[in-house]
Protein backbone atom coordinates (compact mmCIF):
# COMPACT_ATOMS: atom_id res chain seq x y z
CA UNK A 1 0.00 0.00 0.00
CA UNK A 2 1.17 3.48 -0.75
CA UNK A 3 2.02 6.14 1.76
CA UNK A 4 0.35 9.11 0.27
CA UNK A 5 2.45 11.73 2.01
CA UNK A 6 5.67 9.99 1.21
CA UNK A 7 4.68 9.56 -2.37
CA UNK A 8 3.63 13.18 -2.59
CA UNK A 9 7.12 14.26 -1.63
CA UNK A 10 8.46 12.59 -4.73
CA UNK A 11 6.53 15.01 -6.91
CA UNK A 12 8.45 18.13 -7.90
CA UNK A 13 6.84 21.26 -9.36
CA UNK A 14 6.93 21.71 -13.12
CA UNK A 15 8.94 24.51 -14.72
CA UNK A 16 6.64 27.25 -15.93
CA UNK A 17 7.55 29.18 -19.07
CA UNK A 18 8.12 32.37 -17.13
CA UNK A 19 10.75 30.68 -14.93
CA UNK A 20 12.82 29.18 -17.73
CA UNK A 21 15.35 32.01 -17.68
CA UNK A 22 16.01 31.57 -13.98
CA UNK A 23 16.29 27.85 -14.40
CA UNK A 24 18.91 28.24 -17.10
CA UNK A 25 20.89 30.58 -14.91
CA UNK A 26 20.88 28.05 -12.10
CA UNK A 27 21.73 25.10 -14.31
CA UNK A 28 24.92 23.37 -13.22
CA UNK A 29 27.01 23.32 -16.34
CA UNK A 30 30.03 21.65 -14.82
CA UNK A 31 31.05 18.55 -16.64
CA UNK A 32 33.88 16.07 -16.08
CA UNK A 33 36.33 18.06 -18.09
CA UNK A 34 35.69 21.12 -15.97
CA UNK A 35 36.16 19.03 -12.83
CA UNK A 36 39.38 17.49 -14.07
CA UNK A 37 40.67 20.91 -15.05
CA UNK A 38 39.75 22.20 -11.63
CA UNK A 39 41.50 19.26 -9.96
CA UNK A 40 44.62 19.73 -12.05
CA UNK A 41 44.70 23.40 -11.17
CA UNK A 42 44.38 22.57 -7.52
CA UNK A 43 47.07 19.95 -7.82
CA UNK A 44 49.32 22.40 -9.56
CA UNK A 45 48.77 25.05 -6.94
CA UNK A 46 49.51 22.59 -4.16
CA UNK A 47 52.76 21.63 -5.78
CA UNK B 1 44.45 9.60 -24.88
CA UNK B 2 43.86 12.75 -22.92
CA UNK B 3 41.13 13.21 -20.33
CA UNK B 4 39.00 15.42 -22.51
CA UNK B 5 38.86 12.83 -25.27
CA UNK B 6 38.04 10.09 -22.75
CA UNK B 7 35.24 12.14 -21.30
CA UNK B 8 33.91 12.80 -24.75
CA UNK B 9 33.87 9.13 -25.59
CA UNK B 10 32.11 8.20 -22.38
CA UNK B 11 29.59 10.93 -23.06
CA UNK B 12 28.97 9.55 -26.51
CA UNK B 13 28.42 6.06 -25.16
CA UNK B 14 25.86 7.33 -22.69
CA UNK B 15 24.18 9.27 -25.44
CA UNK B 16 23.86 6.15 -27.60
CA UNK B 17 22.33 4.24 -24.70
CA UNK B 18 19.95 7.11 -24.07
CA UNK B 19 18.95 7.11 -27.71
CA UNK B 20 18.14 3.39 -27.63
CA UNK B 21 16.06 3.79 -24.49
CA UNK B 22 14.18 6.70 -26.01
CA UNK B 23 13.34 4.59 -29.06
CA UNK B 24 11.88 1.95 -26.74
CA UNK B 25 9.83 4.57 -24.98
CA UNK B 26 11.77 4.20 -21.74
CA UNK B 27 11.78 7.96 -21.37
CA UNK B 28 12.66 8.06 -17.66
CA UNK B 29 15.60 5.73 -18.25
CA UNK B 30 16.68 7.69 -21.31
CA UNK B 31 16.57 10.99 -19.42
CA UNK B 32 18.77 9.61 -16.63
CA UNK B 33 21.37 8.34 -19.06
CA UNK B 34 21.38 11.51 -21.12
CA UNK B 35 22.03 13.57 -18.00
CA UNK B 36 25.04 11.38 -17.35
CA UNK B 37 26.18 11.95 -20.92
CA UNK B 38 26.05 15.68 -20.31
CA UNK B 39 27.95 15.26 -17.07
CA UNK B 40 30.91 13.93 -19.00
CA UNK B 41 30.60 16.43 -21.81
CA UNK B 42 28.28 19.41 -21.58
CA UNK B 43 28.92 20.09 -25.25
CA UNK B 44 27.27 16.82 -26.31
CA UNK B 45 24.59 18.71 -28.26
CA UNK B 46 22.68 15.67 -29.42
CA UNK B 47 22.27 14.42 -25.87
CA UNK B 48 21.01 17.79 -24.69
CA UNK B 49 18.60 18.15 -27.60
CA UNK B 50 17.28 14.63 -27.04
CA UNK B 51 16.84 15.34 -23.36
CA UNK B 52 14.79 18.40 -24.30
CA UNK B 53 12.72 16.27 -26.63
CA UNK B 54 12.01 13.78 -23.88
CA UNK B 55 10.97 16.53 -21.50
CA UNK B 56 8.64 17.87 -24.16
CA UNK B 57 7.16 14.44 -24.74
CA UNK B 58 6.28 13.90 -21.11
CA UNK B 59 4.67 17.33 -20.86
CA UNK B 60 7.54 19.21 -19.19
CA UNK B 61 7.73 21.89 -21.85
CA UNK B 62 9.45 24.45 -19.62
CA UNK B 63 12.30 22.04 -18.95
CA UNK B 64 12.50 21.25 -22.66
CA UNK B 65 12.82 24.95 -23.48
CA UNK B 66 15.62 25.34 -20.94
CA UNK B 67 17.65 22.48 -22.45
CA UNK B 68 17.24 23.74 -26.01
CA UNK B 69 18.21 27.29 -25.10
CA UNK B 70 21.32 26.04 -23.32
CA UNK B 71 22.11 23.84 -26.30
CA UNK B 72 21.89 26.81 -28.66
CA UNK B 73 24.14 28.89 -26.42
CA UNK B 74 26.80 26.19 -26.42
CA UNK B 75 26.53 25.54 -30.17
CA UNK B 76 25.07 28.27 -32.34
CA UNK B 77 25.50 26.62 -35.75
CA UNK B 78 23.97 23.45 -37.16
CA UNK B 79 21.84 22.88 -34.09
CA UNK B 80 18.44 21.23 -34.18
CA UNK B 81 17.50 23.09 -31.01
CA UNK B 82 17.02 26.22 -33.10
CA UNK B 83 14.38 24.45 -35.16
CA UNK B 84 12.60 23.12 -32.07
CA UNK B 85 12.51 26.54 -30.46
CA UNK B 86 11.26 28.14 -33.66
CA UNK B 87 8.39 25.68 -33.91
CA UNK B 88 7.36 26.36 -30.34
CA UNK B 89 7.56 30.10 -30.77
CA UNK B 90 5.53 30.01 -33.97
CA UNK B 91 2.68 28.34 -32.11
CA UNK B 92 1.83 30.90 -29.45
CA UNK B 93 -1.36 29.20 -28.39
CA UNK B 94 0.52 26.04 -27.58
CA UNK B 95 3.00 27.77 -25.29
CA UNK B 96 0.14 29.38 -23.39
CA UNK B 97 -1.57 26.05 -23.05
CA UNK B 98 1.45 24.22 -21.69
CA UNK B 99 2.23 27.07 -19.35
CA UNK B 100 -1.32 26.92 -17.99
CA UNK B 101 -0.99 23.16 -17.61
CA UNK B 102 2.20 23.58 -15.59
CA UNK B 103 0.54 26.19 -13.41
CA UNK B 104 -2.47 23.95 -12.81
CA UNK B 105 -0.27 21.04 -11.95
CA UNK B 106 1.70 23.14 -9.47
CA UNK B 107 -1.53 24.45 -7.96
CA UNK B 108 -2.88 20.91 -7.71
CA UNK B 109 0.27 19.83 -5.94
CA UNK B 110 -0.27 22.67 -3.55
CA UNK B 111 -3.84 21.61 -2.95
CA UNK B 112 -2.73 18.06 -2.36
CA UNK B 113 -0.15 19.22 0.19
CA UNK B 114 -2.80 21.32 1.95
CA UNK B 115 -5.39 18.55 2.24
CA UNK B 116 -7.51 19.99 -0.53
CA UNK B 117 -7.45 16.76 -2.49
CA UNK B 118 -10.85 17.25 -4.06
CA UNK B 119 -9.80 20.57 -5.55
CA UNK B 120 -6.56 19.00 -6.71
CA UNK B 121 -8.50 16.22 -8.44
CA UNK B 122 -10.87 18.66 -10.14
CA UNK B 123 -8.03 20.78 -11.45
CA UNK B 124 -6.01 17.80 -12.65
CA UNK B 125 -8.98 16.10 -14.32
CA UNK B 126 -9.57 19.01 -16.67
CA UNK B 127 -5.89 19.51 -17.32
CA UNK B 128 -5.10 15.91 -18.30
CA UNK B 129 -8.02 15.98 -20.73
CA UNK B 130 -6.16 18.71 -22.62
CA UNK B 131 -2.71 17.18 -22.12
CA UNK B 132 -3.01 13.43 -21.67
CA UNK B 133 0.75 13.00 -22.19
CA UNK B 134 1.56 15.05 -19.08
CA UNK B 135 2.99 12.10 -17.19
CA UNK B 136 3.56 13.76 -13.82
CA UNK B 137 0.02 15.09 -13.75
CA UNK B 138 -1.39 11.64 -14.60
CA UNK B 139 0.66 10.13 -11.79
CA UNK B 140 -0.45 12.69 -9.22
CA UNK B 141 -4.07 12.22 -10.23
CA UNK B 142 -3.66 8.47 -9.98
CA UNK B 143 -2.22 8.85 -6.50
CA UNK B 144 -5.17 10.99 -5.48
CA UNK B 145 -7.61 8.43 -6.92
CA UNK B 146 -5.79 5.65 -5.10
CA UNK B 147 -6.01 7.66 -1.90
CA UNK B 148 -9.73 7.84 -2.62
CA UNK B 149 -9.77 4.09 -3.43
CA UNK B 150 -11.02 4.85 -6.89
CA UNK B 151 -8.75 2.28 -8.47
CA UNK B 152 -10.43 2.16 -11.86
CA UNK B 153 -9.91 5.81 -12.51
CA UNK B 154 -6.41 5.55 -11.12
CA UNK B 155 -5.69 2.70 -13.47
CA UNK B 156 -6.96 4.79 -16.38
CA UNK B 157 -4.53 7.60 -15.55
CA UNK B 158 -1.65 5.19 -15.14
CA UNK B 159 -2.43 3.54 -18.46
CA UNK B 160 -2.12 6.93 -20.18
CA UNK B 161 1.15 7.65 -18.40
CA UNK B 162 2.61 4.27 -19.34
CA UNK B 163 1.62 4.81 -22.97
CA UNK B 164 3.98 7.79 -23.03
CA UNK B 165 6.71 6.51 -20.71
CA UNK B 166 6.53 2.76 -20.93
CA UNK B 167 8.79 1.85 -18.03
CA UNK B 168 8.07 4.77 -15.73
CA UNK B 169 8.89 3.34 -12.24
CA UNK B 170 6.32 5.34 -10.35
CA UNK B 171 3.52 4.55 -12.78
CA UNK B 172 4.41 0.85 -12.73
CA UNK B 173 4.45 0.81 -8.98
CA UNK B 174 1.09 2.50 -8.73
CA UNK B 175 -0.31 0.14 -11.35
CA UNK B 176 0.70 -2.81 -9.21
CA UNK B 177 -1.16 -1.32 -6.29
CA UNK B 178 -4.21 -0.78 -8.47
CA UNK B 179 -4.15 -4.35 -9.66
CA UNK B 180 -3.75 -5.71 -6.16
CA UNK B 181 -6.70 -3.73 -4.95
CA UNK B 182 -8.99 -4.81 -7.71
CA UNK B 183 -8.84 -8.54 -6.85
CA UNK B 184 -7.86 -10.87 -9.75
CA UNK B 185 -5.06 -9.21 -11.64
CA UNK B 186 -5.95 -10.77 -15.03
CA UNK B 187 -9.58 -9.80 -14.83
CA UNK B 188 -8.65 -6.31 -13.77
CA UNK B 189 -6.19 -6.10 -16.61
CA UNK B 190 -8.96 -6.88 -19.06
CA UNK B 191 -11.32 -4.47 -17.36
CA UNK B 192 -8.74 -1.81 -17.24
CA UNK B 193 -7.93 -2.41 -20.86
CA UNK B 194 -11.59 -2.12 -21.76
CA UNK B 195 -11.94 0.88 -19.51
CA UNK B 196 -8.94 2.47 -21.12
CA UNK B 197 -9.62 1.50 -24.73
CA UNK B 198 -12.54 3.90 -25.08
CA UNK B 199 -13.56 1.85 -28.03
CA UNK B 200 -17.18 1.78 -28.89
CA UNK B 201 -19.02 -0.43 -31.29
CA UNK B 202 -19.01 1.09 -34.73
CA UNK B 203 -21.80 0.71 -37.21
CA UNK B 204 -19.80 -1.61 -39.39
CA UNK B 205 -18.64 -3.91 -36.58
CA UNK B 206 -19.77 -7.48 -37.08
CA UNK B 207 -20.74 -9.82 -34.27
CA UNK B 208 -19.89 -13.35 -35.29
CA UNK B 209 -22.32 -16.01 -34.09
CA UNK B 210 -20.64 -19.00 -32.40
CA UNK B 211 -21.78 -21.43 -35.07
CA UNK B 212 -19.96 -19.46 -37.80
CA UNK B 213 -16.86 -21.25 -39.01
CA UNK B 214 -14.25 -19.99 -41.34
CA UNK B 215 -13.61 -21.88 -44.56
CA UNK B 216 -10.08 -23.18 -44.74
CA UNK B 217 -7.71 -24.86 -47.16
CA UNK B 218 -9.22 -26.60 -50.17
CA UNK B 219 -12.64 -25.18 -49.55
CA UNK B 220 -11.27 -21.71 -49.94
CA UNK B 221 -9.50 -22.62 -53.16
CA UNK B 222 -12.63 -24.24 -54.56
CA UNK B 223 -14.66 -21.22 -53.66
CA UNK B 224 -12.20 -18.95 -55.41
CA UNK B 225 -12.18 -21.09 -58.56
CA UNK B 226 -15.96 -21.24 -58.63
CA UNK B 227 -16.15 -17.54 -58.25
CA UNK B 228 -13.71 -16.99 -61.08
CA UNK B 229 -15.64 -19.32 -63.40
CA UNK B 230 -18.88 -17.58 -62.60
CA UNK B 231 -17.24 -14.28 -63.23
CA UNK B 232 -16.04 -15.36 -66.66
CA UNK B 233 -19.52 -16.59 -67.62
CA UNK B 234 -21.11 -13.35 -66.47
CA UNK B 235 -18.60 -11.31 -68.40
CA UNK B 236 -18.99 -13.38 -71.57
CA UNK B 237 -22.76 -13.48 -71.69
CA UNK B 238 -23.80 -10.29 -70.06
CA UNK B 239 -21.10 -7.69 -69.98
CA UNK B 240 -19.24 -8.25 -73.26
CA UNK B 241 -22.29 -7.87 -75.59
CA UNK B 242 -23.35 -4.76 -73.74
CA UNK B 243 -19.88 -3.32 -73.92
CA UNK B 244 -19.58 -4.27 -77.58
CA UNK B 245 -22.90 -2.67 -78.44
CA UNK B 246 -21.96 0.36 -76.48
CA UNK B 247 -18.67 0.68 -78.38
CA UNK B 248 -20.37 0.12 -81.75
CA UNK B 249 -23.07 2.61 -80.89
CA UNK B 250 -20.44 5.09 -79.84
CA UNK B 251 -18.54 4.71 -83.12
CA UNK B 252 -21.70 4.84 -85.20
CA UNK B 253 -22.58 8.06 -83.54
CA UNK B 254 -19.07 9.29 -84.23
CA UNK B 255 -19.36 8.34 -87.91
CA UNK B 256 -22.74 10.01 -88.21
CA UNK B 257 -21.38 13.22 -86.76
CA UNK B 258 -18.44 13.14 -89.15
CA UNK B 259 -20.73 12.60 -92.14
CA UNK B 260 -22.83 15.54 -91.10
CA UNK B 261 -19.71 17.61 -90.83
CA UNK B 262 -18.61 16.54 -94.31
CA UNK B 263 -22.02 17.48 -95.71
CA UNK B 264 -21.87 20.86 -94.11
CA UNK B 265 -18.43 21.46 -95.50
CA UNK B 266 -19.59 20.40 -99.00
CA UNK B 267 -22.43 22.87 -98.86
CA UNK B 268 -20.07 25.57 -97.75
CA UNK B 269 -17.72 24.73 -100.61
CA UNK B 270 -20.58 24.93 -103.15
CA UNK B 271 -21.65 28.28 -101.80
CA UNK B 272 -18.11 29.59 -101.92
CA UNK B 273 -17.73 28.40 -105.51
CA UNK B 274 -20.93 30.19 -106.50
CA UNK B 275 -19.76 33.36 -104.84
CA UNK B 276 -16.45 33.04 -106.64
CA UNK B 277 -18.18 32.72 -110.00
CA UNK B 278 -20.30 35.76 -109.30
CA UNK B 279 -17.25 37.68 -108.28
CA UNK B 280 -15.41 36.64 -111.45
CA UNK B 281 -18.34 37.77 -113.61
CA UNK B 282 -18.49 41.06 -111.80
CA UNK B 283 -14.79 41.47 -112.26
CA UNK B 284 -15.04 40.79 -115.98
CA UNK B 285 -17.82 43.32 -116.34
CA UNK B 286 -15.88 45.90 -114.39
CA UNK B 287 -12.79 45.31 -116.50
CA UNK B 288 -14.83 45.63 -119.66
CA UNK B 289 -16.38 48.88 -118.46
CA UNK B 290 -13.00 50.18 -117.57
CA UNK B 291 -11.65 49.26 -120.96
CA UNK B 292 -14.56 51.06 -122.57
CA UNK B 293 -13.99 54.07 -120.45
CA UNK B 294 -10.32 54.15 -121.23
CA UNK B 295 -10.20 53.15 -124.90
CA UNK B 296 -13.52 54.19 -126.41
CA UNK B 297 -13.34 57.69 -127.86
CA UNK B 298 -16.86 58.31 -126.75
CA UNK B 299 -16.02 57.04 -123.35
CA UNK B 300 -16.05 59.13 -120.22
CA UNK B 301 -12.30 59.28 -119.79
CA UNK B 302 -11.85 60.26 -123.43
CA UNK B 303 -14.36 63.11 -123.01
CA UNK B 304 -12.62 64.25 -119.83
CA UNK B 305 -9.38 64.32 -121.76
CA UNK B 306 -10.93 66.45 -124.52
CA UNK B 307 -12.43 68.86 -122.04
CA UNK B 308 -9.02 69.22 -120.41
CA UNK B 309 -7.58 69.96 -123.89
CA UNK B 310 -10.25 72.58 -124.59
CA UNK B 311 -9.45 74.33 -121.33
CA UNK B 312 -5.77 74.21 -122.13
CA UNK B 313 -6.49 75.75 -125.60
CA UNK B 314 -8.44 78.54 -123.90
CA UNK B 315 -5.49 79.22 -121.60
CA UNK B 316 -3.20 79.42 -124.61
CA UNK B 317 -5.74 81.63 -126.41
CA UNK B 318 -5.89 79.08 -129.19
CA UNK B 319 -9.60 79.52 -129.78
CA UNK B 320 -9.48 77.70 -133.10
CA UNK B 321 -8.25 74.49 -131.48
CA UNK B 322 -10.74 74.93 -128.65
CA UNK B 323 -13.54 75.27 -131.18
CA UNK B 324 -12.46 72.20 -133.15
CA UNK B 325 -12.15 70.13 -129.97
CA UNK B 326 -15.49 71.39 -128.81
CA UNK B 327 -17.13 70.01 -131.91
CA UNK B 328 -15.71 66.56 -131.18
CA UNK B 329 -17.05 66.37 -127.64
CA UNK B 330 -19.98 64.36 -126.32
CA UNK B 331 -21.08 66.30 -123.28
CA UNK B 332 -23.82 63.81 -122.43
CA UNK B 333 -21.36 61.38 -120.84
CA UNK B 334 -20.01 64.03 -118.46
CA UNK B 335 -22.93 63.69 -116.05
CA UNK B 336 -21.30 63.26 -112.66
CA UNK B 337 -22.26 66.84 -111.81
CA UNK B 338 -18.76 67.83 -110.75
CA UNK B 339 -17.82 69.55 -114.04
CA UNK B 340 -21.22 71.00 -114.88
CA UNK B 341 -20.16 74.63 -114.31
CA UNK B 342 -17.12 74.20 -116.56
CA UNK B 343 -19.08 72.46 -119.29
CA UNK B 344 -21.78 75.12 -119.14
CA UNK B 345 -19.23 77.92 -119.52
CA UNK B 346 -17.59 76.22 -122.52
CA UNK B 347 -20.92 75.62 -124.19
CA UNK B 348 -21.97 79.23 -123.59
CA UNK B 349 -18.78 80.62 -124.99
CA UNK B 350 -18.86 78.38 -128.02
CA UNK B 351 -22.48 79.28 -128.69
CA UNK B 352 -21.57 82.96 -128.57
CA UNK B 353 -18.22 82.89 -130.36
CA UNK B 354 -17.40 79.45 -131.54
CA UNK B 355 -19.46 79.51 -134.75
CA UNK B 356 -17.80 82.74 -135.82
CA UNK B 357 -14.34 81.39 -135.19
CA UNK B 358 -15.11 78.39 -137.34
CA UNK B 359 -16.50 80.66 -140.07
CA UNK B 360 -13.28 82.61 -140.06
CA UNK B 361 -11.37 79.38 -140.31
CA UNK B 362 -13.49 78.52 -143.36
CA UNK B 363 -12.77 81.93 -144.92
CA UNK B 364 -9.04 81.39 -144.40
CA UNK B 365 -9.31 78.01 -146.07
CA UNK B 366 -11.11 79.58 -149.12
CA UNK B 367 -8.24 82.09 -149.39
CA UNK B 368 -5.59 79.39 -149.41
CA UNK B 369 -7.54 78.01 -151.52
CA UNK B 370 -8.69 74.82 -149.76
CA UNK B 371 -12.36 74.70 -150.65
CA UNK B 372 -12.98 71.23 -149.17
CA UNK B 373 -11.48 72.29 -145.81
CA UNK B 374 -13.49 75.52 -146.00
CA UNK B 375 -16.71 73.56 -146.47
CA UNK B 376 -15.76 71.42 -143.46
CA UNK B 377 -15.18 74.44 -141.23
CA UNK B 378 -18.40 76.08 -142.48
CA UNK B 379 -20.28 72.86 -141.70
CA UNK B 380 -18.81 72.79 -138.20
CA UNK B 381 -19.82 76.38 -137.76
CA UNK B 382 -23.35 75.43 -138.67
CA UNK B 383 -23.35 72.71 -136.01
CA UNK B 384 -22.78 75.42 -133.44
CA UNK B 385 -25.21 77.88 -135.00
CA UNK B 386 -27.41 76.17 -137.56
CA UNK B 387 -29.24 79.33 -138.64
CA UNK B 388 -26.17 81.33 -139.59
CA UNK B 389 -27.33 82.39 -143.12
CA UNK B 390 -24.00 83.84 -144.14
CA UNK B 391 -22.28 80.51 -143.60
CA UNK B 392 -25.01 78.65 -145.51
CA UNK B 393 -24.47 81.02 -148.46
CA UNK B 394 -20.69 80.52 -148.25
CA UNK B 395 -21.08 76.74 -148.36
CA UNK B 396 -23.29 77.14 -151.48
CA UNK B 397 -20.66 79.31 -153.14
CA UNK B 398 -17.94 76.83 -152.20
CA UNK B 399 -19.79 73.93 -153.69
CA UNK B 400 -20.50 75.99 -156.85
CA UNK B 401 -16.81 76.87 -157.21
CA UNK B 402 -16.06 73.14 -156.97
CA UNK B 403 -18.57 72.51 -159.77
CA UNK B 404 -20.99 70.71 -157.47
CA UNK B 405 -24.08 72.63 -158.63
CA UNK B 406 -26.57 70.30 -157.06
CA UNK B 407 -25.15 70.71 -153.62
CA UNK B 408 -24.77 74.42 -154.13
CA UNK B 409 -28.42 74.72 -155.16
CA UNK B 410 -29.44 72.83 -152.04
CA UNK B 411 -27.87 75.42 -149.82
CA UNK B 412 -29.15 78.30 -151.94
CA UNK B 413 -32.60 76.74 -151.89
CA UNK B 414 -32.41 76.48 -148.07
CA UNK B 415 -31.77 80.24 -147.82
CA UNK B 416 -34.60 81.08 -150.27
CA UNK B 417 -37.06 78.79 -148.54
CA UNK B 418 -36.12 79.20 -144.91
CA UNK B 419 -34.63 82.62 -144.76
CA UNK B 420 -36.49 84.64 -147.44
CA UNK B 421 -36.11 87.91 -145.60
CA UNK B 422 -32.37 87.62 -145.10
CA UNK B 423 -29.90 89.77 -146.97
CA UNK B 424 -28.61 86.65 -148.73
CA UNK B 425 -32.00 85.51 -150.15
CA UNK B 426 -31.78 87.64 -153.34
CA UNK B 427 -28.11 86.61 -153.90
CA UNK B 428 -29.04 82.97 -153.44
CA UNK B 429 -31.73 83.36 -156.12
CA UNK B 430 -29.20 84.90 -158.46
CA UNK B 431 -26.65 82.18 -157.81
CA UNK B 432 -29.24 79.50 -158.34
CA UNK B 433 -30.63 81.22 -161.42
CA UNK B 434 -34.28 81.08 -160.39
Amino acid sequence: MLNFEEELKRFRPSLEIGNVEDAIGKEDMTDMTDLMTELLKEKGSLQ
Amino acid sequence: MDTRTKNRRISNVYYNIGLEKAKERDLTGAADVLKKSLRFNKYQTDARNLLGLIYHEIGEVGAALAQWIISLNLQQKDNLAEEYLQKLQENEGYLDMVDQAAKKYNQSLNYAHTDNEDLAVLLLMRMVDEMPNYVKAQQLLALLYIQNEDYTKAGRCLYQALKVDRYNPMAQRYMTVVKQNTGRAEVEKRKLKNAFSHRQMQDDDIILPPTYKENTGWQSILNILAGMALGVVVVFFLITPTVRDSIIGKYEEEIRKNLELVNQKSLQIDELERQMQEASAAQEEAESNLEDMVNNSGGVISQYQKLAQILQAYREEDVQSAALLYLDMDFTVLNDGVLDPIVAWVQQDMAANGFHILEQMGDEAIARPDTAQAIDYYQKSLTVKPDHVAVIYKIGLAYKSMGNIDMANQYFGDIIMNHPNSEYAQQAKEQRGY
